[in-house]
C-alpha cells in the first residue's frame, strides 16, 4: 500500500509533533510576556490603573540618568566584579585541596565536599536570618569574635561604604561550592597520562603541573563557571530583599531588588519594565555566550 | 411534566433568594490576624445568620496584600471587603476600587454617638469622603529597659517627658559600656511624621498641593536625629537588628510603633519589663499635635448593591465595641471605637493587667491623627527619598539643608511646581 504522506511529510509531521509543544510553551510563557514587558516599558504604567500614556524612552534615561537609577546599575556591577573572582578563586582552590585530599583520604574529601556543598543546597532566605545574627553590631558573633581578639567592630550592614561588600561576602560563600563542584568535575576529567607526559618532560611539581597541564585543561571549564557565576549574580536579590532592603539609603539597592522596588513596592509596573527589559538583555547576552562556550568545550582534545 | 419542571425551577430560585449573602474577606498578615479573623467572622454570622463570611487565603503582609488587590482587579475576581494598612487604602482609592461608605453612614452625628469621633473617622478620609474605617490602631511610642535606666543613674518614677530630657538620659545610658546603646528609632516616613507631628508640623498642606514639612518644626525633627547620633551615640540599625537588640537588654530607649509591645514582652521574657512610656509632645499648643496612625483600615470593594448591604453590616460589627473589643485582645492593637475606651465593661479587666497597652492606647485615643501618604504615582517612591536624607543627617549632615532639599526634590517628583 503507498503511504498517505511523503517520507519527506511524514518526517516533518514528526518533527513538528515532537518540537511543536516546548516551542509553543516557549512563545507564551517567554517571548510573549517579554513583548508586553517591552511594550509597558515605554509607557508610564502603574499596577493596576485603568489607564496609561505612552512616554517613549523616558524610563530608559531615568534609569540611566535618574542617581537612584544609576546607583543600582553601579551596584550590581560592583558585587559582580567582586564576587567573580573571589567565588571562582576559592572555588578553584578548594577544587584543587579536595582532588588531592581524595586520593589519601577520601571520606574527609566527601564531607568536606559535603560541607562546601551546604550553602548552594540550603534556603538563602533562611540562610539570611542567620547571616543577619551572625553580623548584627553589638550581639553578633562576627563582632563579639573581633573584640574578643581586641579588634573594633563593624556596622557591617548598616554602613553605607561596607554594606555591598557585605553582601558580596555572603554571595561569595553562597556560590563556592557550585563552583567548587564544576572544578572538580573538570579535574577529574583530566586524563592521568598527560600528567604523565609533563613529568617525562621535566613538570612534575606541583606549581609546573597546574600552569602546563591542569590551568590549560581547565580552561573551559573556568570560562563555563565564570559565565554562571556572573548570571548569578547578576540576579542577586534575596539576601538584598531580606537583609538591607537596598538600604540604607539605597546603599546596597541591585538591579534586580530595583526591578522589585519600582515594580511591587512602588507600583511603577512601566519602570519596572524597562529594567526588566535592560536586566532582559545581559541575561541574553550571558546565555549567548554560554552557548559559545559550551560549542568549544573540546578545543583541546 | 413541563409545569411540574417549572415549579421545581420556582422552588429552588426562591431558596435561592432566601439563602445566605457570602461575602468573601481579604485579610493579610496571618501570623497576627488569623485568630483574630476567625473570632470576628464567627461572632459576626452568630449576629447575622443570613450572612456568610468567606476567607481569601491570608496575604503576608499589607504590601503583599495590596499587589495581590490590584492583579485581582485586573483578572476582575476581587474580594468584596478587604483590611488593608492605614497607609495603603489610597493607593485602591486613586484606582477607583474603594467604594465611598458616606451613603451607608448616613447621619454624621449618630454614627459619632456610635463611636466613630471624627479623629478616628479622619483615618479613613480623601477629600470629604469616608472610603475606609481603621480596624486596628498604633502609634509611636517609647519602649523603655528600666534596668539600663537604673544603670544609669535614671529613675523610671520620674521618667523625662521632654525630648532634651530623653536624650540627656539615652546618652548616660550609651556610657554604660560599648555593647550597650543609649537610643534608636528608625529612619522612615512614619517616624518622621511622628517626630513631626510631636513638633506640631504637618508633611503637607491640607488640600495636598505642597510640602510643608520644610518648616520650624520639620527642621527640629530631623535634628532630633542628629542630636539622637551625635549626643547619645544612636547606632544606625536597620530595624531588625535593633528589634533584636533591644529585647536582648543592649538598648536603652526604642522608639517603635505600639504594636509591637506584644512582641518585645515576649522576646524580653524574664530579663527585664518592657516599660512603655508616652512619645514626648514637643509643641507649645498641644492642640497642634497628633501622631499619624498605623494599623489596619477596612474598605468596602463590592458594587453588587445586595453584597454592599451585607458588607456594610460586616463592616459596622467589626468596627463597633464589639469587634473592636476582640482586635485589643486578640493583637495588642488599640482600639478604633471610642465606646469601648469611654465604656470599663468592655476592655477594663484588659488593660488592669496590661498597663504598658493602656499608656499606647491612651496615647492614640489623644493625639490620633492620619498617616499621610505622598499624593500620585511617584508617592509610595518618595517615603524612601524621606528615609535617604534621615540616613544623612544622622552621618552628619546639616539638618535645615537637607530638609529644605529633600523638600524640593519631593515637590518636583510629585509634580508640586
Amino acid at each position: 500500500m503507498r503511504p498517505l504522506l511523503t517520507r519527506a511529510w511524514r518526517e516533518t509531521v514528526t518533527d513538528m509533533w515532537l518540537a511543536g509543544p516546548a516551542t509553543l510553551a516557549m512563545l507564551v510563557l517567554i517571548f510573549i510576556p517579554v513583548g508586553i514587558v517591552a511594550i509597558l516599558s515605554v509607557t508610564d504604567y502603574q499596577f493596576g490603573a485603568r489607564s496609561f500614556r505612552w512616554v517613549g524612552v523616558d524610563n530608559y534615561v531615568t534609569l540611566f540618568t535618574d542617581p537612584i537609577g544609576r546607583r543600582a546599575l553601579v551596584n550590581t556591577l560592583i558585587y559582580v566584579a567582586v564576587v567573580i573572582p573571589f567565588s571562582m578563586g576559592l572555588a578553584l582552590a578548594v577544587a584543587l585541596g579536595l582532588h588531592r585530599l581524595a586520593a589519601w583520604w577520601p571520606w574527609l574529601s566527601s564531607l568536606l565536599r559535603a560541607a562546601y556543598f551546604l550553602p548552594v543546597a540550603a534556603t538563602l532566605v533562611a540562610m539570611a536570618i542567620a547571616w543577619q545574627m551572625l553580623l548584627h553590631p553589638n550581639i553578633g558573633l562576627v563582632n563579639s569574635t573581633l573584640a574578643a581578639i581586641g579588634l573594633p567592630g563593624r556596622d557591617w550592614l548598616s554602613d553605607r561604604g561596607l554594606v555591598l561588600y557585605t553582601l558580596a561576602a555572603i554571595g561569595i560563600w553562597q556560590t563556592v561550592g557550585y563552583n567548587m563542584v564544576l572544578f572538580l568535575a573538570g579535574l577529574s576529567a583530566i586524563p592521568q597520562h598527560l600528567y604523565d607526559a609533563a613529568a617525562v618532560d621535566g613538570a612534575d611539581r606541583g606549581w609546573d603541573r597546574f600552569w602546563t597541564v591542569t590551568w590549560p585543561m581547565l580552561g573551559p571549564t573556568t570560562l563555563f563557571v565564570a559565565v554562571i557565576t556572573a548570571t548569578n549574580a547578576f540576579q542577586v536579590f534575596e539576601t538584598v530583599a531580606t537583609l538591607t532592603r537596598g538600604g540604607p539609603a539605597f546603599a546596597s539597592d541591585t538591579l534586580v531588588y530595583a526591578l522589585y522596588r519600582e515594580g511591587f513596592v512602588y507600583f511603577k509596573a512601566g519602570y519596572a519594565s524597562a529594567i526588566t527589559m535592560v536586566f532582559f538583555v545581559v541575561v541574553v547576552v550571558l546565555t549567548l555566550l554560554q552557548f559559545r562556550v559550551l560549542e568549544r568545550r573540546v578545543h583541546y582534545r | 411534566m413541563r409545569t411540574l419542571l417549572l415549579t421545581a425551577a420556582i422552588a429552588l430560585a426562591a431558596t435561592g433568594a432566601h439563602a445566605q449573602t457570602e461575602i468573601r474577606v481579604h485579610y493579610a498578615i496571618p501570623t497576627i490576624w488569623a485568630d483574630t479573623q476567625e473570632a470576628l467572622a464567627e461572632a459576626f454570622m452568630a449576629a447575622n445568620p443570613d450572612i456568610e463570611v468567606v476567607f481569601d487565603g491570608p496575604a503576608e503582609s499589607y504590601a503583599e496584600g495590596v499587589q495581590r488587590l490590584l492583579r485581582e482587579s485586573v483578572a476582575g475576581t476581587l474580594p468584596d471587603v478587604a483590611y488593608l494598612g492605614l497607609n495603603r487604602w489610597r493607593i485602591l482609592e486613586a484606582r477607583g476600587l474603594t467604594q465611598p461608605l458616606d451613603p451607608f453612614i448616613g447621619d454624621a452625628s449618630a454614627f459619632a454617638a456610635a463611636g466613630f469621633t471624627p479623629a478616628l473617622r479622619s483615618l479613613g478620609q480623601y477629600r470629604g469622603q469616608q472610603h475606609a474605617l481603621a480596624t486596628s490602631a498604633s502609634s509611636l511610642v517609647m519602649y523603655v529597659n528600666p534596668e539600663l535606666v537604673e544603670r544609669a543613674g535614671g529613675s523610671m518614677e520620674d521618667f523625662p517627658t521632654t525630648f532634651d530630657g530623653v536624650i540627656e538620659l539615652a546618652a548616660r545610658i550609651d556610657a554604660l559600656g560599648d555593647t550597650v546603646d543609649g537610643i534608636w528609632v528608625d529612619r522612615h516616613d512614619w517616624r518622621f511624621q511622628s517626630l513631626l507631628g510631636s513638633h506640631g508640623g504637618r508633611p503637607m498642606t491640607p488640600d495636598e498641593s505642597d510640602i510643608a514639612f520644610d518648616d520650624e518644626a520639620g527642621i527640629a525633627a530631623a535634628t532630633l536625629y542628629r542630636r539622637f547620633a551625635d549626643e547619645a551615640g544612636m547606632k544606625s540599625y536597620i530595624d531588625d537588628q535593633a528589634r533584636q537588640a533591644f529585647p536582648a537588654g543592649t538598648l536603652g530607649i526604642m522608639l517603635e510603633s505600639s504594636s509591637l509591645l506584644t512582641r518585645f514582652t515576649q522576646a524580653a521574657g524574664d530579663r527585664f519589663d518592657v516599660t512603655v512610656k508616652p512619645l514626648p509632645v514637643a509643641a507649645e499648643d498641644p492642640g497642634a499635635v497628633y501622631f499619624p496612625t498605623g494599623g489596619s483600615a477596612i474598605v468596602m470593594l463590592t458594587d453588587d448593591p445586595d453584597k454592599q448591604q451585607a458588607v456594610w453590616e460586616y463592616v459596622q460589627f467589626v468596627t463597633g465595641p464589639e469587634g473592636a473589643q476582640i482586635v485589643v485582645e486578640n493583637t495588642g492593637y488599640a482600639p478604633t471605637n471610642a465606646l469601648v475606651l469611654e465604656d470599663e465593661a468592655y476592655l477594663g479587666a484588659f488593660y488592669a493587667d496590661n498597663p504598658n497597652a493602656l499608656v499606647a492606647h491612651t496615647q492614640v485615643a489623644r493625639y490620633a491623627g492620619p498617616w499621610y501618604a505622598y499624593p500620585g504615582a511617584e508617592g509610595v517612591a518618595v517615603t524612601d527619598l524621606i528615609a535617604a536624607a534621615l540616613v544623612e543627617v544622622t552621618e552628619g549632615a546639616d539638618p535645615e539643608a537637607t530638609i529644605g532639599d529633600l523638600a524640593d526634590t519631593l515637590r518636583s517628583r510629585l509634580g508640586m511646581n
